[in-house]
């Protein structure tokens, strides 16, 4: 409640001097500043007329004068300080913390709450964005305004998701059913739109799930994964907009009448991309968000949070802030968060996605013992089958439009066919190595205050490559590239012969373009097409929509649909290929990309896989990062590990 | 969600007590002006009660107005928007005094509407103050100030407004709207400098000036000496600044937050 910051009550300061001097100019100008007392100065008196004819300015200055001007102010002023002692020694924001969880300003508290949580993820995006900005090469104020502002909303959007789910503002609260955790009969989801055959729709959804199983949901994206695991969350038809028919009975209550924040005593949900939709500020809250909104006492409420913490053995995170987990802690803090309720429905989107291969197994783990050991009926929408062969009970597909129960078989056959698919086109590509490499990496280091995240990295690009740069996560990857394209030090980086570090941004982007990790970052036009003229802007003979055109592998006039569109309501393939067309606009030497394929489907694999072949066409040598094995070994011609931020082992070359 | 869904959903009492409740508010910021109105014994509580009844207006306004937020999207989208108009106006404190905030106060109300614009004013300033350290008597009157400036940007009229993809086909509409929300923001700086001067006159230039507020002088001469006043301490600079920064930015980046905003409607309560 009580604590010191001096700087309230400097700016108090200086704001009542500031007040003092105010009046004083005021007496001075509006002929307030004469009386007894010695002349200082004496300024010939203006008289104004018209409405204005009872105002005289300047006047004689005396001393007096002066001085009653300055004594008549301090007792504003003298208010302002107290305010600023105030507002130094108390602190309001531990006030609206308490009423966010009940009474009758609950929503406007936790609104505040909410605000307060966000200012460190602002700080993170205006961070992003700047790097992002430099690598496009823009300085429009919208090109930095925007992109922070669709972050925003986008965290506004999975905080409120997640914030439903977790039972805020529940009004009619429903009792679960153990024996029946999920039960679709003939269910239909779309969109409200009457144009069946272009539009989204699922049909004919029968299902019957039982507790203590794992199931699995694949597909191709946007084949509607998500919507469907959302049906079963009721933020498909209660947030998302989503119309059902047929009959969606979750432990017994029906899903098209009961909205998700009434069904959170029994439905856990952990979204895709975790961090965004965190609403509290330390992992202590966000485990006990779900009790707190609902009124539970403190007491029990942490209880109940230790008691979760210790079931998935994350106790040791509990006192942590928010913003100091990793990306694998923050998928189980959300879990346990999800599992705060005991629920008997736990449903996950796409829990691998940003994980490496040991965060992968921990959360696998960690879901296969909530169904098997604890009897929770588990349902999973991920693409990536592989790590949950062993656990899983039911896999179920979608394709044209319905749900197909499949076995394991049916999962791997379709493993098997994608990598062949990519292994023919790595053979069409014959690597040319000539004498002179294009770019040199000469001891390039990177420093995150004082950690050494990338370390001494030293090597040759040939023209013709395509490196894939691989490492777990942390290793420097992203750093690495970050640090080719926008390089700190001078000599580090030379491409072409010149050194980038000494390049003007235009020359700078002939040489390296980078497609960072998030490249949504990149886009802040509201069309499509909008967003090529830009990248054409100022080059003559560049199309950067028939770029985009050629890596989506589509002729030119079969894109007009998609150039009219807004650029974040491409699928997320698209969109990668958009970023690259931009990018490629200035006809790089170098184009690195960063995890091109993360949270891709093999489908939009496949497509960028090829697209990274064509713009090798239109750049002279290619890196990327990638976590992704099998994406590495069907396209690289040569492969980098990076560990530690040190290169490991000698560079293997494939043939 | 637009103002014609919200007043069809909403309890007529609301209505009529946000109504009440800003024109209360918009008699207390005039309070130098009504002085004279007051028998002579009362006119040294005038400014006291003015003082009392802002915040006490805004308490009993947000109670209206709490439970109809009470929804996870609108509290989300409320708690996120005023962290970005408190980052935007504190950002601006440091680039001397460039206030672009409205920007952000004048799109989302014209998108969710003039209760959202309300609140999202008072909570940016309340925020931003928090945050700051710039918590003082002046803060209830800003909140209110910007809290209108978001509510009227809700109330402009909407025209018919195709929601279609297409985005060529509406270019028109949509750089009218653009249009009128630069000019509304620019009557907006205008206006919400001489409210916040008015009720800081008196403080501010204190007794013993020719533009001083005089308790006894007739309405006239009170009103030359603020309409002075207001002119060199903010129309002709800081309220310059800020019509300017707002048309600049809703410019630049109306087209795009709009989309944004309206991408992530509000759905209604269901």
């Amino acid at each position: 409640m009580f604590r010191l910051r001096l700087a309230p009550l400097r700016a108090a300061v200086l704001l009542a001097v500031g007040f003092v001097l105010l009046r004083v100019v005021y007496r001075v100008v509006f002929g307030g500043a004469s009386g007894a007392g010695a002349v200082i100065v004496d300024l010939p008196r203006l008289r104004l007329d018209g409405p204005f004819s009872h105002i005289t300015l300047f006047g004689p200055i005396t001393t007096l004068g002066l001085g009653n001007a300055a004594l008549s102010a301090l007792p504003v002023a003298a208010v302002i300080v107290f305010f600023g002692l105030l507002n130094a020694s108390i602190n309001v924001q531990a006030l609206f913390t308490r009423g966010a969880g009940r009474g009758p300003l609950r929503a406007i508290s936790r609104s505040l709450v909410i605000a307060w949580a966000t200012f460190p993820a602002l700080v993170e995006s205006v961070r992003r964005v700047r790097v992002a900005r430099a690598l496009r090469g823009q300085r429009s104020i919208a090109s930095l305004l925007v992109p922070i502002f669709e972050q925003t909303i986008e965290r506004a959007l999975a905080l409120a998701a997640a914030m439903e789910t977790r039972g805020f503002a529940a009004t009619g609260i429903v009792a679960g059913v153990c024996e029946a955790p999920v039960v679709l009969a003939h269910a239909m989801l779309d969109f409200g739109t009457d144009d069946r055959a272009t539009d989204w729709h699922l049909d004919d959804l029968n299902v019957t799930l039982q507790p203590g199983t794992l199931t699995v949901i694949i597909g191709a994206t946007g084949s509607g994964k998500s919507s469907l695991l959302h049906s079963m969350s009721g933020l498909f038809q209660h947030f998302y907009e989503g119309t059902q028919r047929g009959r969606i009975d979750i432990a017994g209550a029906d899903r098209a009448t009961t909205p998700p924040r009434d069904t959170a005593g029994f439905v856990g949900l952990v979204g895709q991309n975790v961090r965004l939709a965190f609403a509290a500020e330390t992992v202590h809250d966000e485990i006990g968000f779900a009790l707190a909104v609902r009124g539970v006492a403190p007491p029990v409420v942490h209880e109940r949070v230790l008691e979760v913490a210790a079931r998935l053995r994350i106790e040791h995170l509990v006192g942590r802030s928010i913003e100091q987990l990793s990306a694998g802690e923050a998928s189980l803090v959300a879990i346990a968060a999800a599992l705060v309720n005991h629920p008997i429905l736990l449903l996950v989107d796409e829990p691998l996605a940003d994980l490496d291969t040991a965060a992968r197994a921990r959360v696998c783990a960690v879901l296969g013992q909530l169904a098997h050991d604890a009897g929770v009926c588990v349902v999973i929408a991920e693409h990536n089958t592989r790590e949950f062969e062993s656990i899983t009970d039911t896999w179920l597909r979608i394709r044209d439009h319905s749900l197909h129960q499949v076995t394991l078989h049916q999962v791997t056959s379709d493993d098997v066919r994608s990598t062949a698919a990519t292994g023919t086109d790595v053979t069409a590509r014959i690597p040319t190595l000539p004498e002179v490499p294009l770019a040199s990496i000469r001891q390039l280091s990177v420093r995150h205050s004082t950690d050494l995240v990338v370390s001494d990295v030293s090597f040759d690009v040939p023209v013709g490559d395509l490196i894939a740069l691989r490492g777990s996560n942390g290793a420097g990857k992203s750093s690495l590239l970050r640090a080719i394209a926008l390089p700190t030090t001078t000599d580090t980086v030379i491409v072409s012969g010149s050194d980038v570090r000494s390049l003007k941004r235009r020359a700078r982007r002939q040489a390296v373009a980078l497609v960072p990790e998030n490249f949504d970052d990149l886009l802040f036009a509201i069309t499509v097409a909008e967003e090529c003229r830009r990248a054409d802007r100022g080059r003559t003979g560049a199309s950067t929509a028939q770029t985009f055109a050629d890596l989506l592998g589509l002729a030119a006039p079969n894109i007009a649909q998609l150039l009219l569109r807004h650029p974040r309501d491409l699928s997320a393939g698209e969109r990668l290929c958009l970023v690259l067309a931009i990018q490629l606009a200035a006809r790089p030497a170098l184009l690195l990309v960063d995890e091109p394929t993360r949270g891709l489907d093999r489908a939009a694999r496949a497509l960028v896989s090829a697209a990274l072949l064509r713009a090798a066409d239109h750049a002279s040598a290619v890196i990327f990062a990638t976590h992704d094995d099998d994406f590495a070994l069907g396209l690289a011609t040569r492969t980098l590990y990076l560990q530690n931020g040190r290169l490991v082992a000698p560079t293997e070359v494939l043939s | 969600m637009t103002s014609a869904a919200t007043t069809r959903r909403s309890i007529p009492w609301t209505s009529s007590v946000l109504g009440g409740g800003s024109a209360l508010a918009a008699a207390a910021f005039a309070w130098p002006f009504f002085v004279s109105a007051v028998p002579a014994d009362a006119q040294v509580a005038v400014p006291i009660v003015a003082f009392a009844l802002i915040p006490a207006l805004i308490v009993a306004l947000a109670l209206t107005l709490d439970r109809e937020m009470y929804t996870a999207k609108t509290v989300a989208l409320l708690g996120v928007l005023s962290a970005v108009g408190a980052a935007v106006r504190i950002a601006g404190a440091g680039v001397g005094g460039v206030e672009a905030v409205f920007v952000l106060l004048i799109l989302a109300g014209r998108v969710y509407g003039a209760r959202f614009g309300f609140l999202l004013g008072l909570l940016t300033i309340a925020v931003s103050s928090l945050l700051w350290g710039g918590f003082g008597p002046w803060t209830p009157f800003q909140m209110f100030a910007c809290g209108w400036v978001g509510a009227g940007a809700g109330l402009l009229p909407h025209r018919p407004y195709s929601d279609s993809r297409n985005t060529a086909g509406r270019r028109w509409p949509a750089r009218f709207e653009i249009f009128v929300l630069a000019a509304y923001g620019v009557v907006a700086s205008y206006l919400f400098g001489l409210m916040m001067n008015l009720w800081f006159w008196p403080f501010a230039v204190g007794t013993g000036t020719d533009i001083s507020y005089a308790a006894g002088a007739d309405p006239g001469q009170n009103l030359a000496s603020f309409a002075l006043y207001s002119l060199v301490t903010s129309t002709l600079t800081w309220d310059t600044v800020r019509a300017v920064t707002t048309v600049v930015g809703i410019t630049l980046v109306g087209p795009a937050v709009l989309a944004a905003l309206r991408r992530a409607r509000l759905g209604p309560r269901r």
